[in-house]
């Protein structure tokens, strides 16, 4: 496990920086059968590369995304490529045997280290909670695989769950969630990203003013582009609750959801119950709908994802609005709210995002047709695709709309492409991109090379939970991006929204400033750059009349007003 | 008709929070000045196939 390799021509499609004619050292030392969490991991690797003699170095998880990353890196060799998931590689690259030795030994005592020791720290549940009465509220983030055991501990304690942990299967969700129901309690995910409970951010949230909008999401960022924008239009939040993507399932019937539609209907506090999901089982959307429509009295907005409002629907009153965008749900909720708002915050007319795209398509070349977009958020990456879809037809992704969409290889972008890079494939055993912006460095610099691509656009995700400064962490790839395509006799636009607001902890306008400097071009909604990045991919074949049609369906329109 | 009054009695108390996982999460509420406890969780550990074999034999 100790063979160093050297490395004479290390090249990266990816776009590391070539280290050029040098004969620098990179050792993988593997600890089998050793765990640590992503996020302690990541930290982990950033403190690994600041070691002196250090010119970079990575701690993970040996899961096949991270040694993929690791080659791309040129930080793998091949006793990290004979690991397996359950053990951790410790990747160095330096300049001498010297400070690979000394690398590794830091980032060892470091691994090593007991956990801070404060006295809010425990080993088991039981003990957390013999030290700690009056619970009212679970997050668990382990391993998919053993959030069943944990979760049904907790709720057979009394105490509700967010569920933050991935890969957890169909059947444990089930059962967890009928045993929740049937005492009462609320499991919010698994997958659930985002919530805001009793004024409090839970997981990735953003700080929102409170007011008297309760939203379910089973779409995490969803939920949190959602919020921001009635922020922005001077509304607050009452409870936001994430109940994660499979809730809308068919083997699962909304069951969270309804709790919560349930719950909030009957919370004093809340005056207008707004509902946001990627696209449900058929079934599951009727059945939504119907139970809105008969067991609720307040307004209700829905926002489902890729599902066309019209069909199979009971007959609505005017009090629920169905609309097809997070955009539109947030105007919505504007519309119908009683408390005064500004709508202008996150509007653009047709005509003025028609001639900033005009401005910004006039600068290139004939053979830059395809849009591209690099997200963060998995909702925010389809609200884009289903705008995309609708005004230009086909969309590539790892996560499309029709299943004869999906990349065959999720490192390569065909034609047109969305990629969700919080997907499966980039996070099993790495921290998420809204953390680790690693990937989306990486993917951006790749792009940036095919001279068919004539936008990228970005999301930005603030708020508790996300890196702390997400803008920043782009800004050298975007840079380099563009010295790419300035090299080789192009403009490359990089569209980004930034998601949050000014009382998030990196602060919206220094995160805007961040990007603007760089020649980033700013949008206030994910809709607005996805319809952007429509015009620019399409100057030629989008008239003003298509866009104002666009706008119609799904940007400013709701059934039911 | 469902049984909410849990939910809605989470909704309108201060939270009071055990984070199982992700340090992350019980950092960011303590900046909230919400209470919180972290546990600090590991997988068991996982044998070697061949002991995992030999106890499976006499077990």
């Amino acid at each position: 496990m100790l063979s160093p390799v050297l490395i004479p021509h290390p090249t990266s499609r990816w776009g590391k920086p070539s280290r050029g004619l040098d004969l620098s050292i990179v050792r993988n030392i593997v600890k089998t059968n050793y765990y640590r969490d992503s996020l302690q991991l990541l930290r982990l690797s950033e403190e690994a590369k600041k070691i002196e003699g250090v010119r970079d170095a990575a701690v993970v998880m040996a899961t096949s995304t991270n040694k993929e990353i690791l080659s791309k890196l040129n930080l793998l060799t091949s006793e990290g490529l004979s690991a397996t998931p359950n053990d951790l590689i410790i990747a160095v690259f330096a300049d001498s045997q010297h400070a690979i030795d000394h690398g590794i030994q830091q980032i060892e005592a470091s691994l090593t280290r007991a956990p801070s020791g404060s006295k809010n720290h425990f080993q088991t549940i039981d003990a957390a909670l013999q030290s700690f009465s009056g619970v009212n509220l679970a997050i668990v983030s382990v391993p998919g695989e053993h959030a069943k055991e944990i979760v049904m501990m907790l709720l057979r304690k009394d105490i509700n769950v967010h569920l933050f942990s991935n890969h957890v299967s169909i059947e444990d969700e089930l059962e967890m969630k009928q045993f929740a129901k049937s005492n009462g309690l609320l499991v919010m995910g698994p997958g659930a990203g985002t919530s805001i409970i009793a004024g409090k951010a839970v997981a990735f949230a953003n700080v929102v003013r409170r007011g008297n909008v309760g939203i379910v999401a089973a779409a995490g960022t969803g939920l949190q582009e959602v919020s921001v924008l009635l922020d922005d239009g001077g509304l607050g939040v009452s409870q936001a609750l994430g109940t994660g993507g499979g809730d809308v399932k068919d083997q699962i019937g909304a069951i969270s959801t309804l709790q919560a539609i349930e719950a909030l209907e009957k919370d004093v506090s809340t005056d207008i119950i707004v509902i946001v999901s990627k696209p449900p089982d058929p079934v599951v959307k009727d059945r939504i709908v119907n139970y809105v429509a008969q067991s609720t009295s307040k307004p209700v907005v829905t926002c489902f994802l890729g599902a066309d409002p019209s069909a199979n629907l009971p007959t609505i009153e005017s009090r629920v609005s169905l609309t097809r965008t997070l955009h539109a749900a947030a105007l919505e909720t504007m519309r119908r709210s009683s408390v005064h708002t500004n709508r202008n915050s996150i509007s653009m007319a047709p005509t003025q995002l028609f001639e900033l795209t005009r401005e910004i398509s006039g600068k290139l070349n004939a053979k830059q047709r395809y849009v591209r977009g690099l997200y963060t958020g998995g909702t925010l990456a389809y609200e884009a695709i289903i705008i995309l879809n609708h005004m230009i037809g086909n969309v590539y992704s790892n996560a499309p709309l029709k299943t004869n969409l999906k990349l065959p290889d999720s490192c390569q972008s065909l034609k047109d492409s969305i990629l969700d890079l919080g997907e499966g494939e980039f996070t099993l055993g790495r921290a998420h991109p809204m953390i680790d912006p690693t990937v989306r460095q990486l993917r951006l610099i790749e792009e940036a090379k095919d001279p068919e691509v004539s936008v990228i656009m970005l999301d930005v995700m603030l708020g508790y939970g996300s890196h702390s400064d997400p803008a920043g962490a782009m800004c050298d790839s975007i840079s380099k991006a563009q010295v790419i395509a300035k090299n080789d006799g192009r403009e490359l636009p990089i569209l980004a929204h930034v998601c949050g607001t000014e009382q998030d902890p990196q602060h919206r306008s220094d995160q805007i400033a961040k990007l603007r400097n760089v020649d980033a071009i700013m949008f206030p909604t994910n809709a607005l750059m996805a319809t952007a990045g429509a015009l620019i991919s399409r100057r030629d074949s989008i008239s003003l009349t298509s866009l104002a049609e666009l706008y119609r369906l799904f940007l400013d329109t709701s059934r039911g007003k | 008709m469902l049984l909410v009054d849990k939910i809605l009695k989470l909704f309108s108390s201060d939270l009071k929070v055990v984070n199982i996982g992700l340090e992350i999460f019980k950092d960011e509420l303590e900046l909230q000045n919400v209470p919180v406890v972290q546990v600090t969780w590991q997988p068991y550990p996982k044998l070697e196939k061949e002991y995992e074999d030999i106890l499976s034999k006499i077990l």
